[in-house]
């Protein structure tokens, strides 16, 4: 387990040699020891291919590579942070929620459409996700930031979760997401609820919500 | 959830935080605080502008810079005080015998009897004797004991160790690759070139952010003289800009 919270906003990650960590750039507050902070052309792994799918994708945040041994300080920006342990399964983040993840999960892009079609694309707006968003596979440990706490729901098949888009940050395992408006002649003239809009999470995993409705 | 907790003048919490971003300051004779930063009181407290009036004599004790003390006010008689700061995190320290050097910004409030004087590092104030005072700073605090190297927006101030140096990372920016990094400006900078090294033995004090607080002035730089270090002016980004980098351009780009 490389990363251990210090406080509500505050990580430390231990580098050992040859294990590395990808990191968003400036997020290091500290370090012991002797470590290189590399910024990352490709923006994380996947070679140039995978470079070239998160500019088009707009997945692509500024990372930076940890190497070396010693223990490495990360926050940002004051936002809460969050550490998810992965064992095989697939994390569904933002990328520039990502503060920093171990080396050996595996980055990749994916389309909203491919969950749900048009509705999934739609989605991505609301959630204010876009089109695209990034997924972390396999066994490691990731952590994330949001504005507010941090809240872990757990989706069981029993127990689907309905989440506000914007207080959503990310979800975990194999989870079916579905936005359901509710538009009406109130929100036409302006006095609607604000609550329009929800994403309705069903099947086995978890999803991660924000103490506030406002974006990183 | 309980809601607010309602305090009067007996349960206020006495020299302790009442949350973590409020202060209450058990005040029986004098304290000195930046402006402003006073939320409430109970009791019966003056404030008096420093610099005119009957207390100059005692300002001449614990202002070390005449210029600066413009910026503090003096909480003097009997009561409860709360101090605050745009809902940053507050926090108070007991130095015993001790010096403590903090990033002008971060203090707001100390006992008489520490003494205030100006480092010689530009934007930050040294604090030396025993007593109590109280900082702020954007996120908990972590303490961390050297040898250690801190983001220098990250840094609140340290304690009982020597001064900080320089210390700057380019080894990305060596080598083939690197040669063609710094020509071309092609991966841009990490953000991590140059950081605050320190050693010895002491206690570096960091913020949860690398988002500085509002820095307020130390007051007049001190006299020119041969040898004697000046200040740079304002909040000027410490990192030198390297060879090849595009500026700001560069990192919308992401490259």
């Amino acid at each position: 387990m490389p990363f251990r919270l210090l406080n509500s906003r505050m990580v430390e990650a231990q580098v050992v040699p040859g294990q590395r960590l990808f990191s968003q750039r400036g997020a290091m507050l500290a370090y012991k020891g002797d470590v290189s902070f590399t910024p990352s052309i490709t923006g994380g792994q996947g070679g140039v291919m995978g470079m070239i799918g998160r500019r088009i994708a707009n997945e692509a945040t500024p990372l930076m590579t940890v190497e070396g041994s010693g223990t490495v300080m990360f926050g940002h920006g004051g936002h809460h942070v969050h550490v998810i342990e992965l064992s095989g399964d697939t994390l569904y983040v933002e990328a520039d929620r990502l503060l920093a993840f171990d080396g050996t999960l595996q980055q990749g892009t994916m389309f909203m459409g491919s969950q749900g079609g048009v509705m999934g694309m739609v989605r991505g707006q609301v959630t204010g996700q876009g089109l695209f968003t990034t997924t972390l596979k396999g066994h490691g440990a990731v952590a994330v930031m949001a504005h507010g706490g941090f809240i872990e729901l757990p989706i069981t098949p029993q127990r689907p979760v309905t989440v506000d888009p914007q207080a959503y940050v990310a979800h975990r395992g194999d989870v079916r997401n579905k936005l359901t408006a509710a538009i009406g002649w109130r929100e036409v003239v302006g006095r609607g609820s604000g609550e329009a809009f929800r994403l309705e999470l069903s099947g086995t995993g978890t999803v991660y919500v924000q103490a506030s409705e406002e974006k990183l | 959830m309980n809601g607010p907790v309602t305090h009067d003048a007996t349960t206020l919490p006495s020299n302790d935080n009442v949350n973590p971003y409020a202060f209450s300051v058990d005040l029986k004779g004098q304290w000195f605080l930046q402006k402003g930063k006073m939320i409430a009181y109970y009791g019966r407290i003056d404030f008096h502008g420093i610099g005119h009036g009957p207390l100059d004599r005692l300002i001449s004790g614990s202002f070390h810079s005449p210029l600066h003390a413009a910026d503090w006010v003096v909480a003097e008689g009997q009561g409860k005080m709360l101090l605050a700061d745009r809902s940053f995190d507050v926090n108070s320290y007991d130095l015993e015998d001790g010096n403590l050097t903090v990033r002008s910004g971060n203090l707001l409030a100390f006992e008489p009897s520490l003494s205030l004087k100006q480092s010689i590092i530009p934007g930050f104030l040294t604090l030396i004797g025993t007593g109590k005072f109280v900082a702020a700073s954007n996120g908990p605090v972590v303490f961390v004991e050297p040898p250690i190297r801190v983001d220098p927006q990250a840094l609140v101030g340290w304690a009982d160790c020597p001064s900080p140096c320089h210390h700057y990372d380019h080894q990305y920016l060596r080598g083939v690759m690197g040669g063609v990094r710094r020509l071309t400006g092609l991966g841009g900078a990490s953000g991590e070139e140059h950081q605050f090294e320190f050693v010895g033995a002491g206690t570096v004090l960091l913020q949860s952010t690398e988002q500085l607080m509002a820095e307020i002035a130390t007051g007049e730089g001190p006299p020119q003289e041969a040898g004697v270090p000046q200040g740079s002016a304002g909040n000027q980004p410490m990192t030198p800009r390297l060879s090849g980098q595009l500026g700001d351009l560069q990192r919308r780009f992401g490259l």
